[in-house]
C-alpha cells in the first residue's frame, strides 16, 4: 500500500502494442504519462497482454525506457501465459527494480502467447490458473512480493467466492476488482474477505464498453461521469484504494488532485458514502 | 507457363483416382474418391482409373474394381514401400504426362496434400485443395471445384480451363462411400519406375501409429465442449469418453479452463482456438459472444443445457433441453448400438 | 546455415465476409496479420541457427504491407527480410507463387533449408510449401513435428499423419514445412524489437529474381477462380429436443447418423 494520501490510488498505463506501427512514438507518450503519475505521487501500473495481444511488461518498460521506480509506486500485473524462463525473469526483474506489489490474475490468453504448465511450477495440476501461479510465488519467492488477486462481481458469486478462498488459500493478501459503478451487492463480500481492497473505476465516459465485462448489453448513450463515479466509489469506500482503468490524460488527470482533496475533505468532516466502511 | 492449344487438351481422356493404402488395404477416402470420380468420368465419356504406387499390390486391384474402377494402373516397387513423395511424385508426373488423364483425384490427407502439390508442378497442372463439390460444367466440359477459403468463410469455384490434367484433392468422409459389387472386373495396366527414380534424397526411418488416437481440436470433425455447466473437473472424462467414442477432441469455455478444470489449450473462444468442426456439440455452456465467435463457423451446433433460454440454446441447430450427466452415457449406448 | 523461413501476410480469417450482394470479399476493416503458421517456421529458422550457427532469412511475396510480416520476423530473431513484391505477382495461385519464392531462393543462392508453414489461413491449400520443393527439385518433408539431429548436410524429423507419424531423414538441401507442434514461438523482448525496427527490409522484384514472366502472376497461374459465394446459412430454426433422457439420446443420434456422422 502507498502512503499517497492513506490509499492507494493505482493509475493503469496500457503498454503500446508490439504490433504499433509508430511504436518509439508510442513509447514517449507511455512515459510522458508514467513520469506524470508519478510525480503527482500515484501509484502506476501495466496489465500483461490484456486481451491476449501481444504488448511489453511493466518491467522491460522500466528498464528499456530508463523509468523511475520509487519504492511502493509501481504494481506489476502478472498472468498466466509466460514461459518459466520468462516469468521467473520478470520477478527477478522485479526485485533488481524493488518492486513488491504483484498483482496475479488467470490472464487473456492467446493461441499466439506460451503459457504455463503444472510440472513448470511443480504442482499436479490439469490447467494453470492464478490460483497455482500465486501459490507458486508465494511457495519459491516467500517475503519477496505482495500478492494479490483480483474478484469478478459479474461472474457467477458461488464460483467467484469460491475461487477467491482458494487464492486468498494460496496466499492472495489483497484484492483488486473489476469496474464497479456506483455500487455493488458484491462488494459486502468481497470486504468480508478482510483483506485490503482496491476497486477498480472505469474512467472512459463510454460505459457501454463494459458491456463484455458485466456481461449485458449497456446501451451506447448511457449517461455516465466517471469523475464523479470516482468521488462516489470513494466516499463509499473510504478504506479501500481506487484503480483507475482508462484515465484520461488529457482531459481528467489534471482534475483528480482536486478531486481527492475533495474527498479528503469530505471524509473528514465525516461525509461518507453508504453502508460498510 | 504456356497454355495447352485445343488440340492438346483434347488427347487427354480419363480420371484417374491417386489411391492411398496402409497395409495392403485401400484407405477410405479412396472409395470415396472413386464414388465421386464415377459421374464425372461417365460424363466426360472416359474411364476411371485407380492409380496405386507402392508395394506388394497384388490385392488391391480387386477392391477398386468393385468400387467402380474400370482399370487400375499399378506401379509395385519396393522403392515405393515408404512414400518419399519425391519418389512418388517423379513417377505419377511421368505417368501423368504418359497416359494423359483429363481429371486427377487424390485425397486431401496429410500424404496426399504433401504428395499432390509436387506433382502438380511437376505436370504444369492446376490443382485445387480440399474441394466439397466437383461438377463438370456443361458449356465447356471443364471440371469446376468448390472449396472453402478463409477458414470456411467463403466457398470458392475454380477451374483450371486451359491447363491438363485438373488436378483436385478431396478430404475424408466428404464424398459418399460408393456400394460393393463383387462382381465388377477391369484392366490392369503395370508401369514400372525408373532407375533415377529409386533415388530419393529421403528415407523414412520407421512408421509409428498412435493407438492414443489424440484429435486434436484444430483438425476435429467433431468437437464436444464442456463449460461451467459440467459443475467439475470430472464432466471433462465424460466428455473424453464421448469424444473418443465419435473421432472428435474435447474443447473447453473459458470459465471451464480458468475454473482449473482442463487446459488451455482446450480452449475454443475469442482468447482461445477459433474451430469450424463438422458438429459442435457444447454442453453446459451459456453462449456468451466471446465463445460463439470462436465456433460459430461450425456445421452443426448441438447445444445441451438444462435450461432452454440460454444464448447457446437458441443460436443452435439442436437444443436438448436436459442434463449432459444423463444425455451423454444415453448417446454413447445409443451409438454403440448398430 | 542458412535458412529461408517462408512467411505470408494474411487477413484475420475470422473477420472476412462476403458481401451478399456482389458475392465479393469484404476487405475494409479487416486485420492483416502473420500467416500463424509461419511463426513457428520463423521460429524454428532462428532456433537452428542459434543451435548450429547460420542466418535466418525471412522471405514474402506481397503487397508492400506485407512488411509488417517480415518486421514481425525480424522481431523474433531473423537476420534478414526480403520482400518480393511487383505487379508482375498480382493473380498468382500457388503454382505461381511458389515458382517465384523458388527463384527468390535461387538468387539468394547457399540456401541449406527453406521452412514454410503448413498452410496459409486464407487459402488453407498447403500447396506452395510441397511447390516449392518441386521447382527447386530438393527432397521435401511435410508436417514436420519434431527436428532432431540437424547437421547442415541432413536431418531427422517427426512427420505427421493421420495414424500417427514417420520417423525420416533428408538430406539438405530440402524444403520442410511445419506443424505448431513443433516449437512455440517466443515472445518477442522489447530491446529485441526496437532493434529490429531500424534493420532495412529488401525489397526484390520479378528482375531481381530473373523470373519468367510467363510463369507470374495470372499467366503464371493455371487455376482461376470463377465464382466466391458465402457459406450456406444457418437454418433459422432451431429444433428442440426435449423429454427423458433416452428420448433424447435417439433422437440425437438419429439426426446424426441420417447426416452421416455417426
Amino acid at each position: 500500500m502507498t502512503a499517497n494520501r492513506g490509499r492507494t490510488i493505482e493509475i493503469e498505463l496500457l503498454s503500446p502494442k508490439q504490433s504499433d506501427e509508430k511504436l518509439e512514438e508510442s513509447l514517449e507518450k507511455f512515459a510522458v504519462k508514467w513520469r506524470r503519475a508519478i510525480d503527482a505521487g500515484y501509484m502506476v501500473c501495466v496489465p500483461d497482454n490484456p486481451m491476449g495481444n501481444l504488448a511489453f511488461q511493466c518491467t522491460e518498460l522500466i528498464e528499456e525506457l530508463a523509468l523511475p521506480c520509487p519504492p511502493g509506486r509501481v504494481s506489476v500485473h502478472l498472468n498466466t501465459f509466460h514461459t518459466k524462463e520468462d516469468l521467473d525473469g520478470i520477478l527477478e526483474t522485479m526485485i533488481r527494480l524493488g518492486i513488491r506489489h504483484l498483482l496475479i490474475i488467470s490472464g487473456d490468453g492467446a493461441v499466439r502467447l506460451p503459457k504455463l504448465r503444472g510440472e513448470d511450477i511443480g504442482q499436479d495440476v490439469e490447467s494453470v490458473t492464478s490460483v497455482e501461479l500465486i501459490r507458486h510465488v508465494r511457495r519459491e519467492y516467500a517475503g519477496c512480493f505482495d500478492v494479490g488477486a483480483a474478484y469478478n462481481p459479474y461472474e457467477p458469486v458461488e464460483h467467484e467466492r469460491e475461487k477467491m478462498r482458494r487464492k486468498i488459500d494460496a496466499g492472495a493478501e489483497f484484492i483488486i476488482t473489476q469496474p464497479i459503478i456506483a455500487d455493488h451487492p458484491e462488494m459486502d463480500t468481497i470486504l468480508g474477505f478482510g483483506l485490503p481492497v482496491t476497486v477498480e473505476c472505469w474512467m472512459s465516459r463510454k460505459l457501454h464498453l463494459l458491456s463484455d465485462c458485466v456481461g449485458y448489453e449497456i446501451p451506447e448513450d448511457t449517461p455516465y461521469d466517471p469523475l464523479e463515479n470516482l468521488r462516489a466509489l470513494m466516499l463509499r469506500y473510504p478504506r479501500c484504494g481506487v484503480y483507475l482503468a482508462i484515465c484520461g490524460f488529457k482531459t481528467q488527470f489534471h482534475l483528480l488532485g482536486e478531486l481527492f482533496d475533495d474527498v479528503e475533505r469530505r471524509i473528514a468532516s465525516g461525509e461518507t458514502g453508504k453502508v460498510n466502511q | 507457363m504456356h497454355t495447352l492449344t485445343d488440340t492438346q487438351r483434347s488427347e487427354y481422356a480419363d480420371v484417374w483416382v491417386v489411391a492411398e493404402q496402409r497395409g495392403g488395404r485401400l484407405k477410405s477416402v479412396t472409395h470415396e474418391l472413386l464414388g465421386a470420380g464415377r459421374p464425372l468420368a461417365d460424363e466426360r465419356g472416359g474411364r476411371l482409373w485407380c492409380v496405386i504406387l507402392g508395394e506388394g499390390l497384388s490385392a488391391l486391384p480387386a477392391e477398386c474394381f468393385a468400387r467402380g474402377a474400370d482399370a487400375v494402373l499399378l506401379v509395385d516397387d519396393p522403392a515405393l514401400a515408404h512414400v518419399t513423395d519425391e519418389t512418388h511424385a517423379a513417377a505419377l508426373a511421368r505417368l501423368i504426362e504418359k497416359h494423359k488423364p483429363e481429371i486427377v483425384l487424390c485425397g486431401a490427407t496429410a500424404q496426399g496434400r504433401a504428395l499432390i502439390p509436387r506433382v502438380a508442378v511437376k505436370a504444369n497442372a492446376g490443382l485445387t485443395a480440399d474441394c466439397t463439390g466437383l461438377s463438370i460444367e456443361p458449356e465447356t466440359g471443364h471440371l469446376l471445384q468448390t472449396r472453402p477459403a478463409f477458414g470456411g468463410n467463403i466457398f470458392a469455384t475454380i477451374r483450371c480451363g486451359e491447363y491438363r490434367p485438373q488436378m483436385a484433392t478431396v478430404r475424408p468422409r466428404v464424398m459418399a462411400e460408393p456400394p460393393v459389387n463383387g462382381l465388377r472386373t477391369g484392366q490392369v495396366v503395370r508401369e514400372e519406375l525408373l532407375p533415377a527414380e529409386k533415388h530419393a534424397r529421403m528415407r523414412v526411418l520407421e512408421e509409428f501409429i498412435d493407438e492414443s488416437e489424440a484429435v486434436k481440436l484444430a483438425d476435429a470433425s467433431f468437437i464436444v465442449t464442456g463449460g461451467r455447466g459440467l459443475g467439475g473437473k470430472r464432466g471433462f472424462d465424460l466428455l473424453r469418453q464421448f469424444a473418443h467414442a465419435v473421432g472428435g477432441a474435447v474443447g473447453a469455455t473459458r470459465a471451464a479452463v480458468d475454473a482449473g478444470w482442463i487446459d488451455y489449450a482446450h480452449q475454443v473462444g475469442q482468447t482461445g482456438q477459433t474451430v469450424q468442426p463438422k458438429v459442435y456439440m457444447a454442453c453446459g455452456v451459456s453462449g456468451q459472444i466471446q465463445h460463439l465467435v470462436g465456433m460459430q463457423s461450425s456445421d452443426i451446433i448441438i447445444a445441451v443445457n438444462p435450461d432452454p433460454d440460454a444464448p447457446l440454446m437458441r443460436y443452435a441447430d439442436y437444443a436438448i433441453v436436459g442434463d449432459l450427466y444423463e444425455i451423454l452415457p444415453a448417446m454413447l449406448r445409443q451409438l454403440r448400438e448398430v | 546455415m542458412r535458412i529461408v523461413a517462408c512467411v505470408k501476410q494474411v487477413p484475420a480469417t475470422t473477420e472476412v465476409k462476403i458481401d451478399p450482394e456482389t458475392g465479393r470479399l469484404v476487405r475494409e476493416g479487416v486485420r492483416s496479420v502473420m500467416n500463424p503458421f509461419d511463426l513457428y517456421a520463423v521460429e524454428q529458422a532462428v532456433l537452428l541457427c542459434e543451435r548450429l550457427g547460420g542466418e535466418t532469412i525471412a522471405l514474402s511475396m506481397g503487397p508492400p504491407q506485407a512488411r509488417a510480416s517480415l518486421q514481425e520476423s525480424l522481431y523474433l530473431g531473423a537476420d534478414r527480410a526480403i520482400l518480393l513484391s511487383d505487379r508482375a505477382f498480382a493473380g498468382s495461385d500457388t503454382w505461381a507463387t511458389s515458382y517465384a519464392l523458388a527463384r527468390a531462393i535461387e538468387t539468394l543462392g547457399g540456401v541449406d533449408l527453406v521452412i514454410c508453414g503448413k498452410q496459409a489461413i486464407d487459402g488453407d491449400t498447403a500447396q506452395v510449401g510441397p511447390g516449392i520443393a518441386a521447382h527447386l527439385d530438393w527432397p521435401q518433408v511435410t508436417y514436420a513435428a519434431a527436428m532432431t539431429d540437424c547437421t547442415s548436410r541432413r536431418m531427422r524429423l517427426k512427420r505427421m499423419n493421420e495414424d500417427g507419424y514417420d520417423l525420416v531423414e533428408v538430406d539438405l538441401p530440402a524444403v520442410v514445412t511445419v506443424v505448431k507442434d513443433i516449437n512455440q514461438p517466443r515472445v518477442p523482448t522489447l530491446k529485441r524489437v526496437l532493434a529490429a525496427r531500424k534493420m532495412d527490409i529488401d525489397v526484390w522484384t520479378a528482375e531481381t529474381i530473373g523470373a519468367d514472366t510467363s510463369c507470374l502472376g495470372l499467366d503464371g497461374s493455371p487455376t482461376r477462380v470463377v465464382r466466391t459465394a458465402p457459406p450456406p446459412p444457418r437454418a433459422a430454426e432451431t429444433r428442440v429436443i426435449q423429454g427423458d433422457p433416452e428420448h433424447c439420446a435417439r433422437a440425437m443420434v438419429h439426426e446424426l447418423r441420417a447426416r452421416s456422422i455417426a
